[in-house]
């Protein structure tokens, strides 16, 4: 199998930082000053019961939530929370990053192609036949290029999904941020998506993933993050969490998970 | 027969009326549904009790307003104006209000996605959102037209020579003869123009679902 993403050996990927990071919803605090490092080229797990606040830092990454207060580093761009942030600073950020969501949120009106396609021609200038050239190889790599035509609707949801994969690496991103891409889906679909992802991580990607699934947590993430209440409970090498968890909290997380 | 004749004579006025108020509502409503999703409340506000005061007041008030109150100077409206431009206020602001549902009802993911690709405010509104919204519409727009179509017949009460008013005048012509016949006649004409028009409307509705 060719290698998903070739640029990203060429382009160096980059580390993510957050630190000091709180975020409330009203008087619901629901990220308590949460310092985290994820290493260029690595793949960082987060897991914790819903709830937790996992999926609210990933959206803090790239600013789809603003942070009360904290700092999130991604390469060379760093955004302070509080100070006000400016269009440029907020694209600069988002542009190095990728995010998969749980609803895959491609664009209905647009073919499978002019999904992958337009982005491109947006936000890196890149002509149509370029950016279409780059996204039917693409496409072609997760299988679907024949479905490069169809309107996503047609589709399957972990075609979906893959689909939506492609169009955040069409943009080559120096990190990628996954929302639960896989709890929408059945699980035998859901497998289509992690040999995706798998394959993307193998090729040196920075991935922060925020998944139930716990056999991808441990097989193919560097390291583990396990949330609760807002805080970060307990972080490491995912085998030693996962066999020994210090934490009754992750204990008893762990054994809900893996009994379902 | 004659009365047939005489009641077709008003159909250009009609349709001029209904075309004229409804191009102007498509177009004056994307400032004012703008002015509705504004980030910033004071606009928000403001454009909101703009929209629903020309949605508190009937029709029929707006048209005797401008064609009998408004004299600027050398400015004044002739009946087929005051219609136009009475209509064409109306129009803008339900408009408004049906292309600010349009968007209401799109997902919050889609914005979130354009969001984090990192397109733009301007490109996330003209290319992803709104060929979605005016999906979503058109069912509504469609509604609207044909009853703008029914509604522009007030016109007549300011002098604008459309199918109302020249059934009327027939009426009055031949007290004697004409019954009520002009009115079915101009009835008639009414829901041979709309049903068409839905059922080109549901086509399409159809057609954008499928490919969508």
């Amino acid at each position: 199998m060719p290698q998903l993403i070739t640029e990203a050996n060429e382009l160096a990927t980059a580390g993510v930082t957050i630190s000091h990071l709180s975020k409330s919803f009203g008087s619901n605090l629901v990220l308590d000053d949460i310092s985290m490092t994820v290493a260029p080229g690595s793949v960082t797990a987060l897991i914790g019961p819903s709830g937790s606040g996992k999926s609210t830092l990933l959206r803090c990454v790239n600013l789809l939530e603003q942070p009360d207060r904290g700092t999130v580093t991604v390469g060379s761009t760093t955004i302070e929370a509080g100070a006000k942030v400016t269009d440029r600073a907020l694209l600069a950020l988002r542009r190095q990053v990728g995010m998969v969501f749980q609803s895959f949120n491609l664009f209905p009106h647009m073919t499978v192609l002019r999904n992958v396609a337009y982005p491109q021609e947006k936000i890196l200038g890149r002509s149509r036949a370029e950016a279409e050239e780059r996204a039917l190889t693409l496409l072609e790599r997760v299988g679907l290029r024949d479905k490069a035509q169809q309107h996503p609707g047609r589709c399957s949801g972990g075609q979906q999904q893959r689909i939506a994969i492609v169009r955040a690496l069409a943009l080559n991103p120096r990190a990628m941020l996954f929302d639960e891409p896989t709890s929408a889906l059945d699980p035998e679909v859901g497998v289509e998506v992690l040999a995706v992802m798998r394959e993307l991580a193998d090729s040196g990607m920075t991935m922060i993933v925020v998944t139930h699934e716990m056999q991808f947590a441990r097989d193919v993430s560097d390291h583990l993050v396990v949330m609760a209440d807002g805080h970060i409970i307990e972080e490491g090498d995912p085998r030693a969490i996962m066999a020994a968890p210090s934490q009754e909290r992750t204990r008893r997380f762990l054994s809900a998970v893996l009994e379902r | 027969m004659e009365a047939v004749v005489a009641v077709l004579l008003g159909l250009p006025m009609t349709l001029l009326v209904t075309a004229a108020a409804f191009a102007i509502g498509l177009v004056g409503g994307i400032p004012l549904m703008l002015g509705l999703r504004s980030r910033h409340r004071v606009v928000r506000l403001a454009v909101r009790f703009v929209v629903d005061l020309i949605r508190g007041i009937p029709p029929i008030v707006w048209l005797f307003v401008l064609f009998f109150g408004v004299s600027i100077g050398a400015l004044r409206f002739n009946a087929l104006a005051a219609a136009i431009v009475g209509l064409g206020i109306i129009s803008a602001a339900y408009l408004a209000e049906i292309y600010r549902g349009g968007f209401a009802t799109l997902p919050a993911g889609q914005t979130e996605a354009a969001r984090a690709l990192g397109l733009g405010r301007r490109s996330t509104f003209v290319r992803v959102l709104a060929p979605q919204a005016a999906r979503t519409a058109l069912p509504s727009v469609t509604t609207f037209l044909l009853a703008l179509l029914k509604d522009s017949s007030i016109a007549s009460t300011i002098g604008v020579t459309d199918m109302v008013f020249a059934a009327n005048t027939f009426v009055r012509q031949n007290p004697m003869t004409a019954g009520l016949t002009p009115f079915f006649v101009a009835a008639a004409v009414y829901v041979a123009i709309s049903i068409p028009l839905a059922i080109v409307a549901r086509r399409l509705d159809a057609r954008m679902r499928r490919s969508a």
